[in-house]
């Protein structure tokens, strides 16, 4: 099992290693603190609600680039090293391909968890210089991110194994990422719908992770804590992608 | 590993399935789509609001169009006296010049002012400071109590633990029975709250000074100066800080 365990970790520190020193990710740093540090503009607009407007921007930017560099990392990833070979150097070796996956998985998700601290700090630098404090609800906003990122990583990988390319992949997984939010909208209609209808639409919901559960970066005023229930989701619908995608792996001649 | 059976779909696809269920249970803290009465120039942002499930940031935006929305007079009150750029002077019959400082600061027709904060709320319901300015500018400043009791009970649908919003009730009520004493007193516990907007603030240091309250009136002064970064009320502030240390009415 220790042995296994160090495979994993070897995988994914490699995989971290790869995305922090590439480009893009000093690239996608560099874009996120510039936009932080723009929406104090906004902020000062809003006057006395500065603080609350510097805090929801900074938090969403902070999102955004994280999901924007990890949706392109978990699309490329296992494309490039299949396309440089380098995909079958590690399958020479003793490396289950379970082993592979989840390494990947979890490289890239230590990536995500790195940028999410690094802007995470910067954001709140910014914030102490405009003299605010530590916003109530930042430490389960960032948490609730991350969940939020496990569910959409995992699945851009599962989709990067049967697309053609990794833009298809990355429009895929951002569609599923918008789909993830209107899911309590959805919801509603499907309640709102009735007969057969409303039946399909709720089924179809299914379908789709409702992200809003982790959302507690939206929720901020009406309940910012996260409760424990939201792991389970989040851990059933990870590990879903995973399952699909290992099954996808496995079915591939390498 | 080389899995051709189905094992593995099969796996993960219960463990999708046990997701959606642990997940089902959830309802949304937010008013759903059919309360959301977005204006023709803003439903874009809307759609981005959810799609992004950035409620609280597009609730910001929002918020930002209102107050630039409620900034730009409507008459024109301006002055070219140093000090005095911000508003108009009074002439009176007698042809004598009277500068109240912007008395009628907030004053105005404003017809989109309602629409414009129901929706910060239909975007965002926990935005209590939305709901306040909102209300408050249009009880005491406009004059329209009755659209503010309707913006405040539209937040207290969302919100009905929300005692800010019963202060301002209250206060209301006070206004309605010309009653400026006890509008001062309903508001009082709220200009301890962080986010009490510094109009109701100006409010009450104004009401207290009329009834003769120099030292709450200048307490609340203070704290506006100390809070607010509103450069109107902090000029405000230190023009009627000055007076009250010269003495209760003292010409400016």
């Amino acid at each position: 099992m220790r042995k296994y365990a160090a495979l994993v970790w070897s995988v994914a520190l490699n995989s971290f290693l790869e995305g922090a020193r590439s480009r893009f990710f000093t690239m996608f740093a560099v874009f996120a603190f510039t936009a932080v540090y723009a929406s104090v503009l906004a902020g000062v607009m809003a006057v006395d609600q500065e603080e609350r407007l510097l805090g929801d921007f900074g938090l969403l930017l902070t999102e955004l680039t994280t999901l924007a560099y990890l949706l392109f990392n978990a699309s490329s990833s296992l494309l490039r090293e299949a396309e440089t070979k380098t995909i079958y150097l590690v399958f020479s070796r003793p490396v289950p391909r379970w082993a592979y996956l989840a390494g990947k998985l979890a490289g890239a998700l230590l990536t995500g968890a790195m940028m999410l601290l690094l802007m995470g700090a910067i954001h709140l630098s910014l914030l102490y210089f405009r003299g605010f404090g530590l916003p109530p609800f930042y430490g389960w906003a960032l948490a609730g991110i991350f969940l939020k990122l496990c569910v959409i990583v995992s699945f851009a990988f599962f989709v990067s194994l049967f697309s053609t390319s990794a833009v298809s992949t990355l429009v895929i997984s951002a569609i599923m990422w918008t789909l993830g939010h209107f899911a309590a909208e959805a919801r509603f209609l499907a309640e709102e719908a009735a007969g057969f209808k409303g039946l399909l639409l709720g089924l179809l919901i299914n379908l789709v992770p409702n992200l809003q559960l982790f959302n507690a970066r939206d929720a901020a005023g009406a309940a910012a804590a996260l409760p424990a229930s939201v792991l389970l989701p989040a851990a059933a619908w990870t590990l879903a992608c995973y399952l699909a995608g290992l099954w996808l792996l496995s079915r591939k001649e390498f | 590993m080389r899995s051709r059976g189905y094992g593995l779909p099969a796996a993960a696809l219960l463990c999708w399935a046990a997701g959606a269920w642990a997940g089902a249970s959830y309802r949304a803290p937010f008013p759903p789509p059919s309360e959301m009465r977005a204006p023709l120039d803003g439903a874009g942002g809307d759609m981005l609001a959810l799609a992004l499930g950035a409620r609280r940031a597009f609730a910001d935006l929002w918020f930002v169009r209102l107050l630039q929305y409620y900034g730009r007079r409507e008459v024109s009150e301006v002055s070219d006296q140093p000090g005095h750029e911000t508003h108009r002077h009074r002439v009176d019959e007698h042809g004598h010049v009277h500068c109240d400082h912007g008395a009628n600061y907030g004053k105005g027709d404003y017809p989109r002012f309602l629409p414009m904060a129901r929706h910060v709320l239909e975007v965002d319901p926990s935005f209590t400071a939305a709901c306040l300015y909102g209300a408050g500018s249009l009880a005491f400043n406009m004059e329209r109590p009755a659209e503010a009791e309707e913006l405040l009970n539209y937040g207290l649908k969302y919100s009905p633990k929300e005692w800010k919003y019963l202060t301002v009730l209250a206060a209301i009520g006070y206004s309605k029975a010309q009653d400026p004493a006890a509008v001062a007193e309903a508001i009082k516990p709220l200009l301890r709250e962080p986010d009490c907007p510094v109009m109701l603030k100006q409010l009450a240091a104004f009401l207290n000074k009329r009834a003769g309250n120099y030292a709450a009136a200048a307490a609340i002064y203070a704290d506006i100066l100390a809070t607010s970064r509103d450069e109107f009320y902090l000029r405000n502030a230190e023009r009627e800080l000055r007076k009250l240390a010269r003495g209760p009415g003292a010409r400016p």
